[in-house]
């Protein structure tokens, strides 16, 4: 072996000496060193400076780093079977998935067969890569829960023996035994029944699933879920109705899976009727962030109705549209008038909504029902509401005609309440419609 | 005393202006009635502040230079011309003293820690241990030398001391490198890395086949990148560029049969081929000539015409020789403007007509009716009856020569009375005896101080008016009623009509809306109070690639000129055969 290092060294010449000393070091066998360039003439001149040295050197080194590689090629290439397109699609997508992992892309590790074929029958590169990420998020998501689970119990454990070394148990004196959570689900529940008997119907249009992907299905039912919760655990709950749900729909379906057992012992009324065929037409209101109209005081005796959409690219005029056709009235929260917007779009979520209709039943402070608007939307609130504000506005301009009501085309005024009021006593035929206005 | 005109409009644009971007989502435009107003008055005091500052004022010089010589040219300037959009939002910008901030301005700040020499591996391990990053110190060092566009010698002594360290390199690093590779045109390089990753992998991802594509199809081995192409087909649909790619390197070995299959590939796969693989079929065209390569030019002309793509100046430039090296036929190509008649200045063909054919109009008339007005959901837009009172209120008096958009007309003008401004213009379209519609919304018959009923009464009897409710959209039935009154008929709106454009379903009747707009739209391009008002003038010519038996006309986009989807070309080239 040094017999033939020595033969090396002197057909390369020094420079090689560093280099193949690191080689020896790092346990290299020696066949790699057995590579001939062959554009090298060596030059001896009595003093090498240092960059040419280099620059040498490099150029061996880029064929040690591919020899190495070449070198250790692990599995033999395998050859790709393309006879029937319609069964190599699968394994393709899935060498596709598993490449891109390894190029570092936000794919994830694991995928199953139904969300491989998921992806194969997206059409676009766009939709594929926005379909992984969002895999690769849960699953990341999935792992850390996991291992803030695994702490917990070592934390726990740890627990246990500290109390096990400690032996004495000694007995408190107490006039209740332990609260469980199930004494309060009971007690929810008891307000839920209540509700359904004596409580103000709260309505969830759930006549959207067409208008929605997938994913947006999914998470109208998580909101749908969380607006559930909220309801049962406050004071005075709504009795909530979802109605226009298809049975076996995409819907259904969900909620099934994610309610389990507890879908039938849900205090809800679930339907297939329309609200239309269950309440009388007079006292429905639709709730959209479309209405020209304002709500501006809640109505104990009201039936509002939000339709359950998540329409994240935003459809608008969808569910002012269903209220036009049923001709029932309609209404928006007052959000500009109460808050500095800044930016976002108006259409809040389920629960959102439900968190400030339970609010404002409770309290009939919009100040307080729209603490529950995401705050990255707008600016804090506005001083004074802007009713008040055109109230003592028009006292100066008492000579003034009334000012129109609608909302301008698209012209950039700001839209006035107050307009609205003095239209409602101008128009009787429309004075029917909106009723929740306050006369004054 | 120059810069007087401008203070005056200053604080009342910056309101309209102000009041445009608050409202989000309006199509509405920017009062151009004061724009070409400012742009005269304000001429010196423009060429004054050219010395101040080299922002963008040499374009606005520019487009002076346009206006002094638009009479000459005979070139209309319109909303539709390239370049429009981008004038309205520099003299807006001006307006409220900004400048466009342009996206380059940000000068790149070089980044420190890049070495410029390749190091040893003692060298490497010193950075790595004094970097930021560890765990990912590789391949973001190689991220950055691909930005820094570094000497592949350097990326090379870093893969060096990877494998050294590791034993191995990753397929990411490897494929960092393969993109600077490309970058740098490292061809045989390439070569090798494909050989070291084909055994090393079974197979690739997308990336690096499109990587390799570009990287072989400049090599002799060109042809190996239609496999590539095929492996990609595996996964999902190419992209352009990959068709691009070896479109071209096909071509420039002669390979026109397998170029002209890629491209009918491309074709019914419904991509837009890029300008390059286009430019390439033209310059490779002037060294072989036959008669079937003519005809795939006509095609490809035609395949430009079909899909309203406009050639780039490099595309143009190729055409256009390519058109003069074809022998014997003796064509002559000049760059020339169009008269508004439709004339071209040069060889005085008349331009095909902007009207459309009574086949498109009535597709156009159903696409208007089923999808801009009634949609998925007629409620969305209005509702059955009002639609149905429309109709009937349209048929009894068809037909009209201007639909007036009536809200949009009368928010011209930020000063002045809205009732006021409608008034006028209808007023001053009732005296050229042409029958009118103005359309509007009930709340305009409310009186109040914006609309006033005395003038409200005196447009009713100079036209036709009908108030859509409040909640409805007036527009489509702008749309609705001026297409069923016939080609004579033109509205007067400023609005783009973008959205109702994006309600049609597919691309061709888009586009058949589009060049409906363009021969149909009346745009009040001068509005002052009491003077005279001006329209843009509307063209009568079609501006798309097209031929008669011994012309070609293109119009192409210039350099240097952005123009926005809504916008057409104004410079076209004239293809001339002399027999």
């Amino acid at each position: 072996m040094w017999f033939r290092i020595t033969h090396l060294l002197q057909s390369f010449g020094w420079h090689y000496t560093r280099q193949l000393k690191t080689q020896v070091k790092n346990k290299v066998p020696l066949a790699r060193c057995q590579f001939m360039p062959q554009h090298r003439t060596l030059v001896l001149t009595p003093c090498v400076k240092n960059e040419e040295e280099k620059v040498s050197h490099d150029k061996l080194d880029l064929d040690i780093w591919k020899t190495i590689m070449r070198e250790n090629t692990t599995e033999a290439p395998k050859p790709l079977p393309s006879e029937d397109l319609g069964d190599s699609f699968l394994p393709a997508t899935r060498e596709l998935v598993q490449m891109w992992r390894l190029a570092g892309k936000a794919v994830p590790e694991d995928i199953t067969e139904e969300q491989l074929s998921i992806v194969n029958e997206l059409l676009s590169k766009s939709a594929k890569k926005k379909y992984l990420k969002y895999l690769a998020i849960k699953e990341d998501k999935k792992k850390a829960t996991k291992e803030k689970r695994k702490l917990k119990q070592e934390g726990a454990k740890h627990l246990q023996k500290e109390k096990g070394n400690e032996e004495g148990i000694t007995l408190r004196n107490t006039f209740l035994l332990q609260f469980w959570q199930r004494s309060f689900d009971i007690m929810y529940n008891w307000r839920a029944a209540q509700s359904m008997i004596f409580g103000q119907p709260l309505v969830f249009d759930m006549s959207y699933e067409s208008y929605m992907a997938r994913r947006e299905m999914e998470n109208t039912v998580s909101q749908l879920l969380e607006c559930e919760g909220y309801n049962r655990k406050s004071l005075d709950p709504f009795h909530l109705h979802f109605c226009n749900l298809s049975p076996d729909g995409s819907y259904h379906k969900e909620l099934l899976k994610r309610y389990g057992d507890a879908w039938d012992r849900l205090l809800i009324t679930v339907t297939e009727k329309s609200y239309v065929d269950i309440f009388p037409k007079d006292k429905l209101v639709y709730l959209t962030a479309d209405s020209p109209y304002i709500l501006k005081t809640f109505q104990h005796d009201k039936i509002y109705i939000i339709g359950s959409i998540v329409d994240k690219s935003i459809q608008t005029g969808l569910s002012h549209a269903n209220a036009k056709r049923l001709k029932l009235a309609t209404a928006r929260l007052p959000l500009d008038e109460y808050l500095r917007w800044d930016s976002g779009a108006k259409n809040l979520t389920l629960n959102q909504m439900i968190s400030i209709l339970l609010t404002i039943k409770e309290t009939s402070s919009w100040q307080e029902a729209l603490k529950f608007v995401p705050t990255r939307k707008h600016e804090g609130f506005l001083p004074l509401p802007m009713e008040q504000r055109y109230r003592s506005q028009t006292k100066n301009h008492q000579n003034r005609k009334t000012i129109d009501s609608e909302p301008e085309k698209k012209a950039g005024w700001q839209k006035s309440t107050l307009s609205l009021n003095q239209a409602v006593k101008r128009s009787s035929d429309s004075r029917k419609k909106r009723w929740w206005e306050e006369e004054d | 005393m120059l810069a007087q005109p401008l203070c005056s409009v200053a604080p009342r644009l910056q309101r309209v202006i102000g009041s445009l971007f608050t409202h989000q989502g309006t199509s509405r435009l920017l009062p151009c009635c004061v724009a070409p107003q400012l742009c005269t008055s304000s001429k010196y005091l423009m060429s004054t502040e050219y010395k101040q500052n080299d922002g963008n004022k040499r374009k606005t010089s520019n487009a002076q230079h346009e206006r002094t010589h638009r009479g000459d040219t005979g070139s209309s300037f319109s909303l539709f011309t390239a370049g429009a959009a981008r004038k309205r939002a520099e003299i807006s910008k001006k307006q409220i003293g900004g400048t466009l901030a342009d996206a380059s301005t940000l000068a790149k700040v070089a980044k420190t820690g890049v070495p410029t020499k390749p190091l040893s591996i003692d060298e490497w391990k010193e950075l790595k241990t004094g970097s930021y990053n560890k765990t990912r110190f590789e391949v973001s060092m190689m991220e950055k030398l691909l930005s820094t566009r570094a000497d592949v010698d350097v990326a090379k002594s870093l893969l060096v001391f990877v494998t050294m360290e590791t034993g191995t390199v990753e397929y990411e690093l490897l494929l960092k490198y393969l993109v600077l590779c490309v970058q740098e045109q490292h061809l045989s390089e390439v070569l090798d890395l494909y050989v070291i990753m084909k055994t090393r992998f079974k197979v690739l991802d997308v990336g690096a086949y499109s990587l390799f594509i570009s990287g072989f199809s400049k090599t002799d081995h060109w042809r190996e990148a239609v496999m590539f192409l095929d492996s990609i087909k595996k996964m999902i649909n190419p992209s352009p560029r990959n068709y691009g790619d070896i479109i071209i390197s096909a071509l420039q070995h002669k390979e026109v049969e397998t170029a002209w299959r890629l491209f009918k590939e491309m074709e019914g796969k419904n991509l837009k081929p890029n300008e390059d693989a286009l430019q390439a079929f033209f310059e490779c065209g002037k060294s072989f000539y036959d008669d079937q390569y003519e005809k795939k030019m006509m095609y490809i002309l035609s395949y430009l015409r079909d899909n309203q793509i406009y050639p780039g100046e490099h595309l143009l430039h190729s055409i256009h020789s390519w058109f003069e090296s074809i022998p014997g036929n003796r064509w002559e190509g000049h760059v020339t403007t169009i008269l508004h008649s439709g004339e071209c200045h040069v060889c005085n063909t008349l331009l095909e007509s902007i009207q459309l054919s009574e086949e498109e109009y009535s597709i156009l008339q159903e696409c208007v009716m089923n999808n801009i007005i009634q949609g998925t959901d007629v409620f969305k837009k209005t509702t059955p009856e009002e639609l149905q009172h429309f109709q009937t209120f349209v048929k009894n008096r068809l037909p009209f020569d201007v639909v007036i958009d009536g809200l949009n007309v009368a928010n011209i003008a930020a000063k002045g009375n809205q009732s006021r401004i409608l008034l006028d213009v209808v007023s001053h379209l009732a005296h050229q005896n042409l029958r009118l519609l103005v359309l509007g919304r009930k709340h305009m018959l409310r009186g109040t101080h914006s609309w006033d009923k005395g003038h409200m009464a005196i447009i009713q009897k100079y036209a036709d008016c009908f108030f859509t409710a409040n909640i409805s959209e007036d527009d489509p039935f702008l749309l609705y009623a001026t297409i069923h009154s016939g080609n004579r008929c033109k509205f007067l709106s400023r609005d783009l009509m973008r959205d109702h454009k994006a309600c049609l379903s597919d691309k061709n009747t888009r586009r058949l809306f589009f060049k409906w707009q363009r021969g149909h739209q009346l745009v009040l391009s001068r509005y002052n109070a009491g003077h005279k008002m001006k329209f843009e003038i509307i063209p009568k010519y079609d501006t798309i690639v097209q031929t008669t038996d011994d012309t070609w006309h293109i119009p192409y986009d210039e350099e240097g000129v952005e123009r926005c989807s809504y916008e057409v070309p104004r410079k076209w080239l004239c293809l001339r055969r002399h027999n």
